[in-house]
């Protein structure tokens, strides 16, 4: 885990492979291909109208507010503006974590490639609407609600994102994709201090849910199951949520107490994302398909809480590196200092077991193996014996999961922080390239 | 009894922003329609097709039921429910060129035709769905009570075999006629209090009471019973009674009459319960024969379908999909059922056919849920 993350590669505890229930075998005979559409579509209309809302939002701030002060009552009244959907790129890989977010893994249950095709473009026309905001349309006496109205009877788009991936369970026998196959994309193979639960591990696909508040991204869930009935079905999932920065500044904090994610690529450096995140054509040995896409790296992991909470508060700041109180680099003035390594070979400062140390040396032989870190906390309920269950959904962004995640967390193994963290969970996908206009899909250069 | 209402799509303080209440960006300001027992909606217009909402505000003295309809065939656009007086609520539509009117139905009242007014231009619209009388449903609902019936005669003389197997301490002939009996039984669709108090008397689940409650009656306690190695002496006792709460039930069914809105409700609701009951193994109280009793679902979900087909057949265009997805939803579980008999409990299928079985579930639901407000008996239709 990486109780920091600051450090540009700041690995996560590792991984897993855990064999996503889904390799399922050949589809089922009989009934013919499923048509986990026709019964939605079939009785009331079909569409919606998208786009109404955005305009909204920008009103209520008024002119010469100062924007800071905007942004941070939108989102705490979740009224985000929306994120463009349509781009080279998904939108919701780049921005800072949001407040809340639903890390969800399917299994594809469409068994033809015809169905698969569906279910993408069904996928495609939710997160369109989704993002966007709008009204639902009306069904008349045909039916219940097209709409679960949590949100209202207007959706609006509280700066929703959809991120929508692939694992390499979907390039089985079952829809002729062997040939396609992601050439990095593999199942997770445990790291030796983890404690994988199949049953929370690997999946078809992955959708990452993100929003200003809760409600937006349940909402949006409930749309999409709703939308894909038949077509796929939910694996495991977790929902995540970002503090704010306490008591000050921009950098929130774990449930170690820690401030975490200090340090990441520029991603306002189109050369950085181009070299560390975006699958870049051309590349060697990856199909075309795969260009502008992204490797979307899961990991869950249990934070030993009330262990951690018996541990003197310097063992805690040895362990990762900077101080609990501050944020502070042990050998740093500012929160971004950089540390010196250099100076202090022996670390007598900052220990060479420290988890910022290890994860980012910073040299820079190991500048190629920085991931695009993105972390939430999650919180759900207790174990046997009556411990708190909470931790991290770590997620990171990469061109390729062995040179980056991989060898960060590999570098990790064995850290004395592996005490007090458990990864249980998670997968490797591929998150695909954007959605470039109205008539594309989510997929559609693999399906086509 | 579960009480459907369409939701009235509520737009309150829709704030800055949106034009109309409730309408996408196309849509124009709401027109306000007042409404009362004696004027249904005066006279009213509208620029061209689209969306559009209308804002009822009720100046009558009770309580109402406002539709916007075809007035050539009578099918209902939208519709607004329990309208109380001095409200006003608003009806969003997409409206297609051509002619509307509303209708206003308030309690004491006879129905009134508003003025009728045709939308320009050529653009086409929701579909309006032609609405179903009382008189229109009644012969449906004695035909579903008569299937019924005929039903527990035949559970009757199964749970009266049962019940000997028992006395006689022949319980691998109980274990197979228990199955026997307790198909028959969830083929009848008793879904939601169809058969009141029976229902718990029969096949009741033990949450309430736990195991070993004397309260605890039924299949499902003998269930219990047979497949925990329970002696023949404690299970005498629970099958005769089941036996004879089946006569009672058998005896009291035609003196009931069915709800008209139950007809439709149970098209999805006998599912619901299947997948909250029996593919999550929570009704598995030992015999592992949950798959079985979906099937059995299946079996009464078709039953009434078939039964209301020739209603559905002219409202619903998903009834095709519908029979795929009860054809699929079959064919998964029937692949669970061995060769020798045996079914294979939920707890022991590979995540993956659990999955294909789940999400085959989920989509026919999906696809029954409009049955129930499509064959609601709306009193509200013109005689024709």
């Amino acid at each position: 885990m990486n109780a920091e993350s600051q450090e540009p590669p700041s690995g996560p505890a590792a991984s897993s492979e855990a064999t996503g229930p889904s390799s399922a075998g050949p589809a089922a005979p009989g009934a013919g291909r499923r048509s986990f559409l026709r019964g939605l579509a079939g009785g009331v209309a079909g569409g919606v109208v998208a786009g109404g809302a955005a305009g909204y939002y920008s009103r209520n701030i008024a002119p010469g507010t100062d924007p800071a002060a905007a942004a941070n009552e939108a989102a705490v009244t979740g009224r985000l503006p929306a994120v463009p959907f349509h781009g080279r790129h998904q939108a919701g890989i780049l921005p800072p974590p949001s407040r809340a977010t639903a890390v969800v893994s399917f299994d594809v249950t469409a068994d033809d490639k015809a169905s698969l095709t569906e279910l993408f473009q069904t996928v495609t026309d939710r997160a369109r609407f989704l993002t966007a905001g709008g009204t639902p349309p009306p069904v008349g006496i045909g039916g219940p609600p097209s709409d679960s109205g949590v949100l209202g009877p207007t959706v609006v788009p509280d700066g929703l994102t959809v991120t929508f991936g692939v694992g390499s369970t979907l390039f089985d026998e079952r829809f002729g994709l062997a040939s396609s196959r992601p050439a990095r994309l593999t199942a997770m193979q445990p790291f030796p201090n983890d404690d994988l639960d199949p049953a929370q591990c690997g999946g078809d696909l992955i959708l990452q849910l993100r929003a200003g508040s809760t409600d937006t991204v349940l909402h949006a869930l409930r749309d999409i199951a709703k939308n894909t009935r038949g077509g796929m079905q939910v694996n495991w999932r977790i929902d995540g949520f970002v503090s704010p920065a306490r008591p000050t500044g921009t950098v929130p904090r774990n449930l170690l107490g820690f401030m975490d994610g200090i340090a990441n690529p520029a991603v306002t450096s189109a050369s950085d994302m181009n070299s560390l995140v975006w699958v870049q054509p051309g590349t060697a040995g990856e199909p075309a398909w795969t260009a502008g896409g992204s490797y979307f790296v899961v990991r869950l992991i249990r934070m030993l809480v009330e262990f951690w909470d018996r541990v003197d508060v310097f063992e805690q700041e040895l362990m990762i590196g900077r101080r609990r109180a501050t944020g502070l680099p042990l050998d740093g003035t500012t929160i971004d200092s950089v540390p010196n390594y250099t100076l202090d070979p022996t670390g007598d400062v900052i220990p060479l077991t420290a988890h910022i140390r290890i994860a980012n040396p910073r040299l820079p032989k190991y500048n190629a193996s920085r991931i695009l870190r993105r972390g939430w906390n999650y919180d759900r309920g207790i174990d046997s014996v009556g411990d708190l269950d909470m931790g991290l959904i770590f997620t990171c962004f990469q061109q390729d999961i062995e040179r980056q995640f991989k060898a960060v967390q590999t570098r990790l193994i064995d850290e004395p922080l592996t005490d007090y963290i458990s990864p249980f969970g998670g997968g490797y996908f591929l998150a695909l390239p954007g959605v470039t206009g109205p008539s594309d899909y989510y997929g559609r250069a693999l399906l086509a | 009894m579960r009480h459907r209402r369409l939701a009235a799509v509520a737009c309150a303080a829709l704030a800055a922003g949106l034009a109309g209440c409730g309408g996408g960006p196309a849509a124009a300001p709401a027109d306000v329609i007042t409404v009362s027992s004696d004027q249904c909606g005066g006279s009213w217009h509208v620029a061209g097709p689209g969306w559009h909402t209308f804002e009822i505000a009720s100046q009558g003295e009770g309580g109402a039921e406002i539709d916007l309809i075809d007035p050539a065939s009578g099918g209902v656009y939208a519709e607004i429910e329990n309208v109380g007086p001095g409200t006003t609520t608003p009806m969003t539509v997409d409206l297609g060129s051509g002619p509307y009117a509303f209708l206003c139905l308030f309690s004491d009242f006879d129905p009134e035709l508003g003025a009728k007014v045709t939308v320009p231009g050529h653009a086409k619209g929701a579909a309006a769905i032609v609405p179903l009388t009382n008189g229109d449903l009644i012969p449906y609902a004695k035909k579903y009570q008569a299937y019924t019936e005929a039903g527990l005669k035949v559970l009757a003389a199964e749970t009266a075999t049962l019940a000997a197997d028992v006395r006689h301490a022949d319980l691998a002939a109980a274990k197979r006629d228990w199955l026997t009996a307790h198909l028959q039984y969830q083929t009848l669709g008793a879904a939601y209090g169809t058969f009141g108090d029976y229902d718990d008397q029969i096949d009741g689940r033990a949450d309430a009471t736990g195991v070993n409650s004397p309260q605890w009656t039924g299949f499902y306690r003998l269930e219990y019973g047979l497949w925990h190695g329970q002696s023949v002496t404690v299970l005498t006792p629970v099958a005769a009674t089941l036996a004879k709460d089946v006569s009672a039930l058998l005896a009291w069914w035609p003196t009931q009459q069915i709800p008209l809105l139950d007809v439709g409700l149970r098209s999805h609701e006998i599912l619901e319960n299947a997948l909250q009951f029996q593919l999550t193994g929570h009704d598995d109280y030992g015999s592992g024969t949950t798959l079985a009793t979906t099937l059995a679902n299946i079996a009464g979900t078709r039953a009434l379908l078939t039964l209301l087909h020739p209603l559905l057949a002219p409202r619903y265009a998903g009834l095709a999909a519908v029979n795929s997805g009860l054809d699929l939803l079959q064919s998964l579980i029937e692949k669970e059922h061995r060769p020798n008999g045996a079914w294979v409990p939920v707890s022991a299928l590979p995540t993956s056919t659990r999955q294909a079985i789940d999400a085959a579930c989920g989509a026919v639901l999906q696809s029954l849920a409009p049955i129930a407000s499509i064959t609601e008996p709306r009193n509200t239709a013109i005689e024709r």
